[in-house]
Order: structure tokens, then sequence, then C-alpha cells
């Protein structure tokens, strides 16, 4: 063995140890970087997700549903979207009958609802397998409301406005005989509204009466609202945000001789007011916690939320004392 | 239908008949939703007179009545107004006046129904209601006249371009033949263009039974035939307004969604029937085009 | 002589209902104009969720531009066929009374096919790809009959030349006839345009929702549009007048555009083509 032998020996001896060094770093690099997932798996149904949870910062939701709870959803979206930009919130109407289809089917992720579920969603919920979960976000109130060429005040009870509304009275001297010998001009909402099914469900079903064919049908809350102010003689039903001066409010007994209850804060708060109602929003599962839908009810249920409600003219619920 | 020979040509085929295709898919596919409601209710959903809802009766009488009650008076308003305005227009407004005017016209057909809806609620229904002496505006009369003007920029737009389709070598003829102006268009340009007139007011026809928002805001919607029948100061329910309203709502595949598809299957087949006819007397009289002399 | 004085008396009978269509219209334009107030700068610029129109306005040209993508193709070459290819004969009358009967269509039976089919048959769901597909049949017949129109102008020396000099037919129409026709062509393609830019019936069920954030990424989400919103506000929502005039103001001013640049379109290819001077 000569010195350039050695030499060799030595340099190729040297590479071997460097890639030997490089090898071994490598692999360590990798049962590190592997180990990181394996212990994930392994551990992570037991350990706390400390890394914060910002997936609802760029997700999406869809919303759909009752009219009367739209401009609520409609206003908090935006508030809540304008706090946390990223987040997308879709909002449509369509009813409170759309609303339970929509989340029943999965078409969208909340839906808004002016009513608790007929039996014939509950079935369909069943029938696919989904479950409805509401969440109560305001109070509210189906209003009787008359137009004041009627009278300066009103008290029925709830049969009797059951009658008007079946055509079984049609003038307003058959109700009573002080009041204005004029026909009477009844208004309603669309099949689909939660609204309607409020008030029918209160003042029509326990007494086996339908809507009169001479019922003038309205899309919406602020179509009521404008047909009862401006059409003499009117009787309509709205929610409770929407009561204007120009409308006189019905006061209603639940039976004759029960007292005549006025739609006030603290009747409405204390379900003394006959047509008393949450509104709500309903979900087909109950959202993931930490998830965009979950934050954005949380969001309507806070103070901020409750808020806008009362801005939007409903009540907030129970829970924050009537009036604060 | 045989293959063209060449591929160009078959693909333009393809295009033209791609509105044959999709009338077709439409009505196929109208008819299926439909076909639930037919079934269970055969002739009730047309002649029934109860529309209710709660209790899945779908009687459409009174709903077809209210649009076509709608509908023709809103021709009978829009047609005269319509056709006059436009021989105005094509003969005897100076010419430089005339393509500002008809954009003017035009205009009118591009707000949004809603917006006519809106108008005839807040603007309209009151006045007619304080004319004649109303609990409310909401009829079938306010509905007609908000249509009316919906239509009109129909009716004026195709009878103008119809008036002015009458080659000048007629109206040259008349001329020299010494007739005045008022001879020459009732003579000459009016029995020329009749069927494009017509074909005016058919298009004018499908614009306003097709009319949706406008019409759920001011026809009152009641589902009852007025009485008497001809009574236009009464409310009616079109049949556009019940779809618009109930449409959102109703379950997929539930009765009353059939119900109102079969609504809008006999509206189609309303709208069909006329622009056929109107096709069948336009064919009639091909003089409206033009001649070489 | 009492002729002429008699004619006076006629003219000025048949002046009346354009007088009166005048002043409907002026009434209308007074209507809106009480809206101007609400009108800034800020709606054209701020997205919706801070009370601008941004979204919408953007919204509704995204849907009126992919309609005519998909409508102006098929319906000029449809009309080509109509014009240069079509027999006369049973099958093209029917292509014809087909045209004709999809002008005639009830937009909302539009809007009900439109969600039934392309919403749920082809599972689009409610988006921007459905929307266009729904405009585009509204607008079709328009540009089909436009395009025709403009075809039919087209003097036949220009395709005989072409053919005398040995072109196939189809490079004959594409080189002399198409060009020359274009300009009518886009005429139609933006009245259409026009047309259904307020229309809200179609886009009911098949496009549109209140509010969401931003524009649609892809087709297949919803689209925020200003005929849509309008609906919302006056039904649902019970906005005031002046907001309602404002909104419409806006959704007006853009289909003023259209029209306007359609008609100056059609002016200013009147003087370049003096074939079209010749109808009466």
């Amino acid at each position: 063995m000569n010195g350039g032998e050695k030499v060799n020996r030595e340099r190729s001896h040297g590479s071997i140890q460097t890639s030997r060094a490089i090898i071994v770093m490598t692999l360590l690099f990798i049962v590190g970087f592997a180990s990181g997932y394996y212990t994930d798996t392994l551990f992570s149904s037991q350990t706390v997700v400390w890394k914060e949870d910002v997936a609802w910062r760029t997700e999406s939701i869809s919303i759909s549903g009752s009219t009367t709870v739209l401009p609520i959803a409609n206003a908090c979206a935006i508030a809540f979207m304008n706090k946390y930009p990223g987040t997308s919130i879709t909002v449509t109407g369509g009813g409170s009958g759309r609303g339970y289809s929509e989340v029943i089917d999965g078409v969208v992720d909340i839906g808004m609802a002016s009513r608790p579920p007929k039996q014939k969603e509950i079935n369909d919920a069943k029938e696919k397998g989904v479950a409805l979960w509401l969440y109560p976000i305001a109070l509210d109130a189906v209003c009787v409301v008359v137009h004041p060429s009627v009278n300066k005040t009103l008290k029925l009870t709830l049969q009797e406005v059951g009658k008007i509304f079946a055509g079984i009275y049609t003038r307003w001297s058959d109700v009573d005989p002080s009041l204005p010998d004029e026909p009477i001009y009844v208004v309603v909402r669309e099949p689909g509204s939660g609204t309607r099914g409020t008030f029918e469900e209160y003042v029509m079903e326990p007494y086996g009466y339908d809507v009169t064919d001479a019922a003038h049908v309205r899309p919406s809350n602020p179509a009521v609202r404008t047909t009862i102010e401006t059409t003499p003689y009117s009787i309509g039903y709205v929610g409770l945000g929407f009561v204007t001066s120009k409308m006189v409010v019905v006061a209603l007994a639940e039976e004759e001789g029960e007292p005549y209850i006025y739609p006030s804060i603290e009747n409405i708060a204390s379900f003394k007011y006959p047509i008393s109602r949450y509104l709500y929003l309903v979900t087909s599962t109950r959202p993931e916690s930490g998830s965009l839908a979950d934050r954005f009810i949380d969001f309507i249920l806070s103070p901020e939320g409750q808020e806008i409600v009362e801005e939007q003219g409903f009540l907030k619920l129970p829970r924050y004392p009537a009036g604060v | 239908m045989h293959l063209r020979s060449q591929p160009i040509e078959f693909v333009l085929f393809l295009c033209a008949s791609f509105s044959v295709v999709i009338l077709l898919l439409m009505l196929l596919f109208v008819v299926m939703e439909g076909s639930l409601a037919f079934t269970r209710l055969g002739t009730q959903l047309i002649l029934g007179q109860m529309w209710k809802t709660n209790s899945d009766l779908y009687g459409g009488f009174p709903l077809i009545y209210g649009s076509l009650m709608v509908v023709s008076g809103a021709l009978l308003i829009s047609i005269p107004l319509g056709i006059c305005t436009s021989i105005f227009i094509a003969e005897i407004l100076p010419f430089q006046l005339r393509d500002p005017i008809k954009s003017v016209i035009e205009l009118l057909a591009s707000i949004p129904s809603v917006i006519y809806g809106f108008i005839g609620v807040t603007f309209l229904a009151p006045l007619i209601a304080s004319i004649f002496g109303l609990q409310s505006g909401a009829t079938a009369f306010t509905a007609s006249l908000i249509l009316a003007i919906m239509v009109l920029p129909t009716i004026v737009g195709v009878s103008g371009e119809t008036i002015s389709a009458v080659p000048i070598e007629y109206k040259e003829a008349a001329l020299a033949l010494g007739a005045s102006k008022w001879q020459t268009i009732r003579n000459v340009i009016l029995p020329l263009s009749k069927s494009g007139m017509l074909a005016s007011v058919m298009l004018g026809f499908g614009r306003a039974i097709g009319e949706t928002v406008a019409v759920l805001m001011v026809a009152g919607n009641v589902a009852m035939v007025p009485t008497p029948p001809w009574n236009y100061l009464a409310p009616v329910y079109p049949v556009t307004a019940v779809i618009a309203m109930q449409m959102g709502e109703a379950a997929v595949g539930s009765l009353e969604y059939s119900a109102l598809f079969g609504l809008g299957l006999i509206l189609f087949i309303i709208t069909f029937a006329v622009n056929t006819i109107a096709d069948v007397i336009v064919r009639r009289r091909p003089v409206g085009r033009s001649v070489q002399l | 002589m009492s002729g002429q004085t008699g004619e006076k008396v006629i003219f000025a009978i048949l002046g009346v209902p354009m007088l009166i269509c005048i002043l409907i219209f002026l009434w209308i334009l007074s209507l809106l104009l009480t809206g101007i107030g609400t009108v800034r700068w800020e709606l054209f610029t701020m997205s919706a969720l801070r009370g601008g129109m941004l979204e919408m306005i953007v919204g509704t040209i995204y849907l009126l531009l992919g309609a005519a993508a998909v409508a102006g193709p098929i319906g000029v070459l449809a009309a080509i066929y109509l014009v240069e290819y079509a027999p006369s004969g049973g099958l093209t009358r029917i292509i014809d009374q087909a045209i004709n009967n999809l002008a005639g269509v009830p937009s909302i039976v539009i809007g009900l096919f439109g969600y039934t089919f392309f919403c749920r048959h082809l599972g689009l769901g409610v988006s921007l790809a459905a929307g266009w597909l729904t405009l585009a049949l509204m607008m079709l017949p328009i540009v089909i009959r436009g395009s025709e129109e403009a075809l039919r102008m087209v003097p036949a020396s220009f395709r005989e030349a072409a053919l005398a000099l040995g072109a196939t037919r189809w490079k004959a129409i594409s080189s002399t006839i198409l060009p020359a026709a274009a300009p009518g062509v886009v005429t139609s393609v933006i009245l259409g345009m026009a047309r259904v830019a307020g229309e809200t019936a179609a886009i009911l069920f098949t496009s549109c929702v209140l509010i969401t954030r931003g524009l649609p990424k892809t087709p297949f989400e919803p689209v925020m549009a200003l005929s849509y919103n309008l609906f919302v506000q006056i039904v649902a929502l019970g906005a005031p007048a002046q907001r309602v005039f404002g909104i419409t103001l806006v959704l007006f001013m853009i289909v003023t555009s259209l029209s306007l640049s359609a008609i100056l379109l059609r002016s200013y290819y009147r003087l370049r083509q003096p074939w079209l001077r010749m109808k009466g």
C-alpha cells in the first residue's frame, strides 16, 4: 500500500462517513417528521387540540326560510361578515316551509322558521334520517291588526277572530252591533308563511275553521302592513316588528270570559298574549362546535345579536330582562 | 329529419333546432312535474272553483279566469293606444324624432316588473280606490292598467317595425296616384301591416299573461271569480301570482307542487295556442315582406 | 280644402295616444327620479355588506354576459341556418314556430323549467350557471330574430360574388355575409341583454340570494342581482320608496346604456353600410 492508496481510502472513507451521516440524518428527519403524525393519530382522540381552530374563518354557510326572520338573519349576517372577513354567509327568503324542507334535504345549512315544525315536516325528517334542532333566537307575537276605521280599540276572542277569517262573519256589525255596518276586508298570507301557520294554529285549527275564499292573499309582512294601513275595514295579521301607528292592534282573549290581552312587551315575554311565539333557526344536525354555523348562532344569541333583533322590531329572548 | 351532408350545415341545423328541442324539453318537464296533479285531480285543476291549499283542494278555474280577465283588460287598453302610437311615429312624426321617441318608449320596457308593481300599489291603487269609491284599489282593473303600460312598448315596437317594413314603392305609388297621407295610411299601409300588428298583439298577450311580479302586487289576490264576472273593480288572483307565491315553499313532489306546475302547463298551452293561431294568420298574408319590383 | 283639415284632425287624434305614452313614461321617470337622492357614488363601489350595491351590479352584469355568451353563438348559428340553408318546408316551419313560441313562453314558466331542469335535474342548484342558461332561453328568440334580419339585409350580391370566386357555401357566408351582418347581430344581442336585465321571475328560484359575501367564485354559486334585490326589498323587507327607486335608477342606467350602445351601433353602421338605408 502506498500513500496514494491511503489517501484514497481515507477520502473514500471520509466520503462514506459523510454519506452515512447524511443517510442517518435523513432517516432521523423522516422518522421525526413522521412521528409527529403518528403521535397525532395515537393521541389525538385523547388530547386537546392546542392550535386555534381557524377553519371557520373561511367557511361558508347558507341560510333560507321565513320572511319574518329574514330581516334579522340578513342584518346579523352582514354584521357578522363585517366582523370576521373571510366568512361567507348566504341568506335568502322563501318562507318557513321552504326553510324546513331545505334544511331537511340538506340544501342549506340553517333554516329560518317563524313556527315549530309541522307533523309532516317531522315525518319527512325522520324518513330522511335527520333530526331537527330548533334554536329560538327571538321572541315575536302574531298581532291581529285592523284599519282604524273599524274602531279605535278592539277586543276579540280567538274564536271570534277565527270566525272573521273563516267568513262566518262578513260584516263588522255581525261581530258587534256597535261596529260599522261594512263588509270585512280579510287579508291573509301565502300558504307557506310561518306567520300564517302560527296564526291558524291558534285561531282556526282549534275550531275547525278554514280560511274564507274571499280572503286577499299577500306575500309578506310589509305587504300586509301596507294593505291594512290603506284599506278601510280591513283585518289581517303581522309579526310584532311590522305594527305601525296607522293600524289598531286587537286585544285577544283565549276564550269568552278570559281577560283581553294586548301584545305589549311584558305580555309577550310572559306568554300571556295568546299568540306569542319564538322565532327559530333550524338545523338538521347539531352544528359542530367551533364551526361557522355554531359561531353564527352564538352570535345571534349574544348581546350584540340580540340588539339587532330588537332593532328589527322583535323582542330579545326572555333571558334578557324585557326592555333592557 | 335526414342528416345534412356537410358537418357545418349539420351544426347550424342543430343550433336552429335547439329552440324546438328546448320547447319540447320544457313541455316534457312541466308535464312530468304536473302529472301528479293531473292524475289525482283531473279536470278539477282547470274547472274546480275552490283553491284551498290547507285542504289540498286545487281548483284553478278562478285563477285562470283571473289571468284571462287581466290580460284582456290590458290588451283592450294597450292595443288602440299602441297601434295609434306606432302609426303616428312611423308615418306622421318627423323623421328625426322617430328614433328618439321609439327609444323612449322602449325604455319603458326595461323597467323591472317589480317597480311597476310598486308604482301600482303605492300610487295607482289608492287613486283608483278614491275615484271609484272602493274599499281597496287592488283590483283586476288596476292590474290591467299596469299590464297595459308594460305591454305598450312591445306593441308599439313590433307594429312600428311592420309599418316601416312596408316597401316604400307602395307608398310612392299611392302618392303618385294622388292619395293624401291619411288615405295612404288607411288604404295601403294598414292592410299590409295587419299581420305584423296582429303578431305584435300576440306577443303582447304572451308578455301580459306571463307577467308575475306586477300582478302579484296589485291584483288583489282573491281566489274567486268576481261577481258579476265582468266586474273589473273586484280583486282577482292570476295564475302567475299563485305560482310565484306558493312555489317557494311547496315541497317538491307534493300535490301542491304538482298543481302549480299544472297551472304553469295550462299557461304554456294557452300561449302556445295563441302563438300558433297568430302564426297561421300571419302566414296567410306574406305581402308584408319585401317584394322586389 | 276640407280634406286637408280633415286629415289634420285625424292626425291630431292619432297623436293623442302617443302623447299619452310619452306622459306615462315621463310620470314613471319622475317617480324614479325621486330616488336620485339615494344614488351616490358609493353605491357603485361599496360592497353590499357596507350598504353598497357593488355585488348586485356586478352580479347582474355577470348574469347578462353569461347569458349572452350562451344565447349569442347558438342564436347566430341558428339564424344563419334559417336564412342561408333552410329549405322551405315542414321542418323549417316547425323551427320557425318554435322560436315564436319560445318568445311567448311566460317568464314564470321558464323560471319553473329552469328550476326543475337546470337546478334539480342537472344538479346545478341555485347558481350563476343556472341563471345563465335560464336567461339565455329568454334571450334566444330576440337574438335569432335580430340576427335573421341583419343577415337578410345583406345584399345577395355579396354571397354571389364570393361563390362566383369559387368559395364553398360556408366560406362565402363566413367571409362576406357574416362580417357585414355582424353589427346587426351584436345589436340584437345587446337588445336581448337589455330585455332580460330587469327580469325577475326567471331568476327568482334559479340563481339568486339576498345576501352573501362577495361575488360567486365559480358559476355553481348563487349570485346577487339588482332585480332580485329589488323584489326582496319591496316585497319581503318593505323598504322605503326612495331607496327602492334609487336601486331602480341604477338598474335603469345599466339598461339604458345597453340600449343606447345598441342604437349608436345601429346608426353608426347604417352609415357604413349603404344597403341598410334602402328600407322604407
